[in-house]
């Protein structure tokens, strides 16, 4: 069933394919290609840029060898040897990062599961509804109750202190995906089960889940980029001994004769890994990212 | 029966109750702490007394906030438009007979994982006045460098350029899927009366993606309120206070002046915006969640 969701989704439409033009056809391909320019100059320009040395980023030179002579000189600066501070961000952004998905991903499947399959008193389109709008809260609103309750208990610039600010804020889109996963989900399987005697925890863990691992996957995903990529709370809450590596990216000197090419390598070490995650989340993007409201 | 199963609870209680925890919690304790006068001078421990409404009342005569609310109103007014408008129009181009519309779509939706913080920086580069490549291309189609850095309209056009190359995708893979759940038939149909494209774009088309633009662009709205990231690192709000969004001056009052209750109550104006926004949003996509 879900490949043949996936074929609907991608399925060429032919909407003008009929009595399409020449030109038209040449707009269309010349804009197609305009399109993926404007996406990926930035990523080009950065990658160029992270090659140069600082008198070489000021030049705006493009070809390797033949403009500039490409030099290793920032990566190995940031990744080599002694970049101790490199090491320590990027470890902490991976352990904030994977702790708040573990987090979301496991009460985002269970509450998800819970409002797909079961009914509630209050009605289950509220409670949604309920979740969804923490995505509408301005980050702002929390963050200065978060930082004087996490201050009293002593988790200001700690990692579990960031995994439940991040847990917090990926947590709508884990209910919702997996929600919808289930709701799309037929449900005659586990109906079987239960016939045969399995109590819900049973069905749920031993015919659900196994189910479900495309969609968890996909939230998980989906988490890890976002946590990833917070810098706000970081920003105050993990100052020094649990900065994440964005937070790291931001303290690169900004005043004056910054270094271009070390502060590309820098940007790109922050982008990698959740822009290469995404590739995997395709078929989730459109759901996860409307949060459920619109269909993909 | 099933459906009503005690260990229903089971399953809903530890998400619900991590968010009553964690987001409503905190909201209550932001709203208390808007009537006092709470801050922390000297970074040890915040202590406030009450002081009513004057945190409220204080908003009107902050000569700080005409910059911020010009530069967030112009932010979100701008990315609203001009993604609305790319991205629609992308849609529209992939949703022809192209060949490997997995993989552009994959490389188009790049964007949106990339850390803003890091998009600011990118900024920097790409925007630098003297050796930055946008005004190296306009200086070579014979325009003069425009003031990125310096100007502040230009600046937060630079902000915003970024802010639209970050979520055009977002509109371009919802008004994708939009577009792709049109029957065909109704332009089979259509085709017989007429050849021209852009009619049946403005009487198929788009009344049918009308409602998916309708959530998309209430979903960007609520998020052109948070931007603060793109702004600080590249500009640090500047020139000036040219660049400092709403969310960006809350953010500075709060914890880098430490003036908490004031900055909480400047966030729950915001809070009380994005609540109109979304019983918006709810009331119309109430029937999706039947």
């Amino acid at each position: 069933m879900a490949t043949t969701n996936k074929e609907a989704a991608l399925r060429p439409s032919h909407v003008t394919s009929i009595g399409q033009s020449r030109l038209t056809r040449i707009f269309i391909w010349a804009a197609v290609i305009a399109a993926v320019i404007w996406v990926l100059y930035p990523f080009i320009w950065a990658v160029i840029t992270s090659f140069k040395t600082q008198r070489e980023a000021l030049e705006p030179t493009i070809i390797p060898f033949l403009q500039f002579q490409p030099s290793l000189e920032n990566w190995s600066a940031e990744l080599g040897l002694g970049a101790r501070e490199t090491t320590l961000a990027l470890g902490n952004s991976i352990a904030i990062a994977v702790g708040a998905t573990i987090v979301a991903t496991v009460l985002g499947t269970l509450t998800g599961y819970a409002l797909a399959r079961f009914r509630f008193g209050i009605g289950n389109r509220n409670i949604v509804s309920w979740v969804l709008s923490q995505r509408f809260l301005p980050p702002v609103a929390t963050l200065i109750p978060f930082f004087l309750v996490l201050q009293r208990l002593q988790m200001i610039d700690t990692v579990p202190g960031l995994i439940v600010v991040n847990a917090t804020f990926t947590l709508p889109f884990a209910i919702l995906i997996m929600r919808d996963f289930f709701a799309d989900f037929p449900e005659e399987i586990e109906e079987a089960a239960l016939v045969d005697g399995a109590n819900p925890l049973q069905i749920f863990v031993r015919v659900a889940l196994p189910l479900a691992t495309p969609a968890i996957t996909a939230a998980a995903i989906i988490c890890f980029a976002f946590a990833w990529n917070e810098y706000l709370f970081a920003s105050v809450m993990a100052p020094k001994d649990a900065k994440p590596y964005t937070f790291l990216v931001a303290s690169t000197s900004t005043v004056r004769g910054v270094h271009f090419g070390y502060l590309a390598t820098r940007m790109l070490i922050a982008i990698t890994l959740p822009v290469v995650l995404s590739l995997f989340v395709q078929r989730y993007i459109v759901r996860g990212l409307s949060l459920g409201a619109v269909k993909g | 029966m099933y459906k009503k199963n005690r260990a229903r609870y089971f399953f809903l209680f530890p998400g619900v109750i991590w968010i009553l925890v964690f987001t409503i919690f905190p909201l209550i304790f932001s709203l208390y702490l808007s009537f006092t006068n709470a801050n922390m001078r000297n970074f040890t421990r915040a202590t406030w007394n009450f002081v009513g409404f004057d945190n409220y009342a204080s908003i009107s005569s902050d000569l700080r906030i005409g910059d911020t609310v010009n530069a967030t109103i112009f932010l979100s007014a701008g990315s609203l438009v001009s993604t609305l408008l790319l991205g629609t129009f992308m849609a529209w181009l992939f949703n022809h007979d192209i060949p490997g519309l997995r993989i552009f779509r994959s490389i188009l939706t790049m964007p949106l994982f990339a850390a803003p913080i890091a998009l600011g920086f990118m900024g920097l580069i790409l925007f630098n006045e003297t050796s930055g490549s946008i005004n190296t291309i306009i200086r070579g189609l014979g325009g003069g460098g425009v003031r990125w850095m310096t100007d502040p309209w230009s600046a937060r056009t630079a902000v915003l350029i970024l802010d639209t190359w970050q979520w055009t995708p977002f509109v371009f893979v919802i008004i994708l899927a939009a577009m792709q759940s049109i029957p065909e038939e109704l332009y089979e149909a259509a085709r017989l009366d007429t050849g021209s494209g852009w009619i049946m774009f403005r009487r198929i088309t788009f009344p049918l993606i009308a409602p998916a633009m309708g959530t998309v662009a209430l979903l960007r709205l609520v998020e052109t309120f948070k931007i603060l990231d793109i702004p600080l690192s590249m500009l640090g709000g500047g020139p000036g206070a040219a660049t400092q969004t709403y969310s960006y001056y809350v953010y500075l009052t709060g914890l880098r002046s430490f003036d908490m209750g004031y900055a909480s109550s400047l966030a729950y104006i915001l809070v009380i915006v994005s609540i109109i926004i979304s019983s918006i949003y709810f009331w119309r996509v109430r029937a999706r969640f039947e």
